[in-house]
């Protein structure tokens, strides 16, 4: 008989293992999506110069809590047309996905789920797997604008996976594996993969904020047109779940994807002596990237649906495309060196900075050459 | 007891797989049939982790699930809901469906009783390699020629679904500077 760890029977031991796994990412995630709603709030709040949330606890630290108390002890209510199944399926479809990504994010050396070979793949597919939720969720409520925000949903993050993928690709081209921990273990020093490929970083950025409905890419909740998208009509905690937890839980993978592949993930002074301390530096990161997602969300507008659309089939797919070709082709013309990859990827970033506002003020000036001087303004048709 | 554990995960997927697909077949609604279907290609994607083959699990449910069950999906629901069209799915012919399916299975049947171990078994999450080896340089032409299929195939979706003449779209407001005005 092979003694496990603590001197644990090994089957009772897997089983234990994945007992606490399942509690301690719960658990991550449930503290997490509190703090980071709390932490979305006081931002906004400073930034459109408003206090915030204050009356709960020191600061209204509590008032997430509270919030979440009330969602868990609301009734559960749901509309007498909806489609019983699929409509309680639903959330728990969006959610799973989420919380089976947890398993191979690296946020120390000593703690990694599962190192597994396929990480970054295996992270692409728990993201695709959330678009049948959310189509799932729209289509049972029985409601039309749950229907179109499900719908949008889909297509959006179907259009946006694209240009998300093959930035990937593109990284992965440059460092040679799928594993989060060799991803992070190739990246020792100061010189991290942003200096590298910037430009894959800036696109998947701008992929990642439509991935998780965030600002300006929350179409599918877009209140003004939408009432609340899919989740229209749901209530109490399977909107808590929905919306909250997997909202944060998608934004916090999203932002450790970033931090992994292109900040040098848990690498950080003082790591080599103490690996735990890895936990600091990845978590400081992510939050950074967080941060930079509600920063965002409270200043960009919205798009509408038809510019989001073009500018991801028409701007990002494009743009990644011939990304990744210049960077493979320079892999294969240089195997030794990155300084050509590097040296490509910043001129290509430049030029797409450069070029986005002289392409807009291109397309401005068409349009009001063909409006003419005196025509009247013709009524928006609705899109 | 540990060795327990991959057959009794391989008899649990197997009736995962036999149940869902039943299921797609049997059930009285057609987004029914395409969540079972979803959760049949899950379970698919479940035994080839069994098998060690990691990365075809991953591209399975990425394909299958997150593209193909989605579309399925869209299909549903642009199509009429009307409770008695579905008749129309499932026809009661059963004597040709049994037939049909002895047809198919017979074949299966005599591969699966006859069927030697493989000659080379994987270490568990080392396919990555061997897989893209084989896709990108010994069968690189029959891939290329698929995607050229595939190619095709959207090219002729798209001219099919074409419009000739576009509908005269307003133009776009001066002070709307993001407005697509109509393809010229």
């Amino acid at each position: 008989m092979v003694e496990g760890p603590f001197g644990i029977d090994p089957v009772l031991w897997a089983v234990l293992r994945l007992a606490i796994a399942i509690v301690l990412v719960i658990a991550l995630i449930m503290n997490g999506a509190l703090l980071l709603i709390y932490l979305e709030r006081k931002m906004q709040a400073v930034m459109q110069d408003r206090i915030g949330p204050y009356h709960v606890g020191p600061f209204g630290l509590l008032q997430t809590f509270a919030d979440a108390i009330k969602l868990i002890a609301k009734e559960d209510v749901r509309a007498s047309q909806t489609d019983a199944t699929f409509f309680i399926a639903a959330p728990a479809l969006v959610f799973s996905p989420m919380l089976a990504a947890f398993v191979v994010v690296p946020f120390a050396p000593p703690i990694v789920g599962a190192d597994l070979s396929i990480g970054l793949l295996y992270l692409t597919t728990l993201g695709a797997m959330g678009v049948l939720g959310i189509v799932i969720a729209g289509w049972a409520s029985n409601n039309k604008y749950a229907l179109m925000g499900g719908l949008r949903s889909a297509g959006q993050l179907i259009s946006y996976e694209i240009p998300q993928i093959l930035s990937l690709v593109t990284a992965v081209l440059v460092l040679g594996t799928l594993s989060m921990v060799e991803i992070t273990e190739l990246q020792p020093g100061p010189i991290t993969n942003i200096f590298v490929l910037p430009l894959a970083f800036v696109t998947f950025f701008m992929a990642a904020l439509a991935e998780t409905n965030r600002t300006p890419f929350d179409l599918p909740e877009a209140e003004s047109e939408l009432v609340a998208g899919y989740l229209t009509e749901y209530s109490g905690m399977r909107w808590g779940t929905m919306l909250a937890l997997t909202e944060y839980g998608n934004v916090t993978i999203v932002c450790a994807i970033m931090t992994t592949l292109w900040f040098g993930g848990w690498n950080g002074p003082g790591v080599e002596a103490f690996p735990i301390l890895g936990i600091l530096w990845f978590t400081l990161k992510t939050y950074a990237f967080i941060l930079v997602f509600m920063w965002i969300r409270a200043t960009l507008p919205r798009l509408r649906i038809d510019q989001l659309m073009s500018f991801c089939w028409k701007g990002l797919i494009p743009l990644t495309l011939l990304n990744l070709g210049v960077t493979a082709a320079l892999l294969l013309a240089f195997p030794d060196t990155l300084v050509p990859v590097a040296i490509a990827n910043w001129l290509l970033l430049g030029a797409f900075a450069l070029g986005l506002p002289a392409l807009q003020r291109r397309r401005l000036r068409r349009i009001r050459a063909r409006l003419g001087a005196g025509a009247m303004p013709a009524p928006r048709s609705a899109s | 007891m540990l060795q327990l554990i991959e057959p009794f995960m391989f008899g649990l997927l197997t009736v995962s797989i036999l149940g869902a697909g039943l299921a797609v077949v049997l059930a009285p609604r057609i987004t029914t049939s395409a969540l079972a279907m979803a959760f049949a290609f899950l379970n698919v994607a479940g035994m080839f982790v069994l098998l060690g083959a990691e990365t075809v699990a991953a591209f399975q449910v990425l394909i299958y699930v997150g593209a193909i069950t989605v579309l399925i999906l869209y299909g549903v629901m642009f199509t009429p809901q009307q409770p008695r069209a579905y008749g129309l799915f499932f026809q009661g012919q059963t004597p040709w469906g049994a037939l049909l399916a002895a047809l198919v299975a017979l074949p299966v049947v005599i591969v699966a009783f006859t069927f030697v171990d493989a000659g080379v078994a994987l270490e568990p999450g080392n396919d990555l390699r061997p897989l893209g080896t084989s896709v990108f340089r010994d069968f690189a032409f029959p891939f290329e020629v698929a995607s050229l299929l595939l190619l095709a195939a959207m090219i002729g979706a798209i001219a099919l679904v074409r419009r000739e003449r576009e509908i005269e779209e307003p133009p776009g407001a001066p002070h709307d500077p993001q407005r697509r005005g109509p393809r010229r």
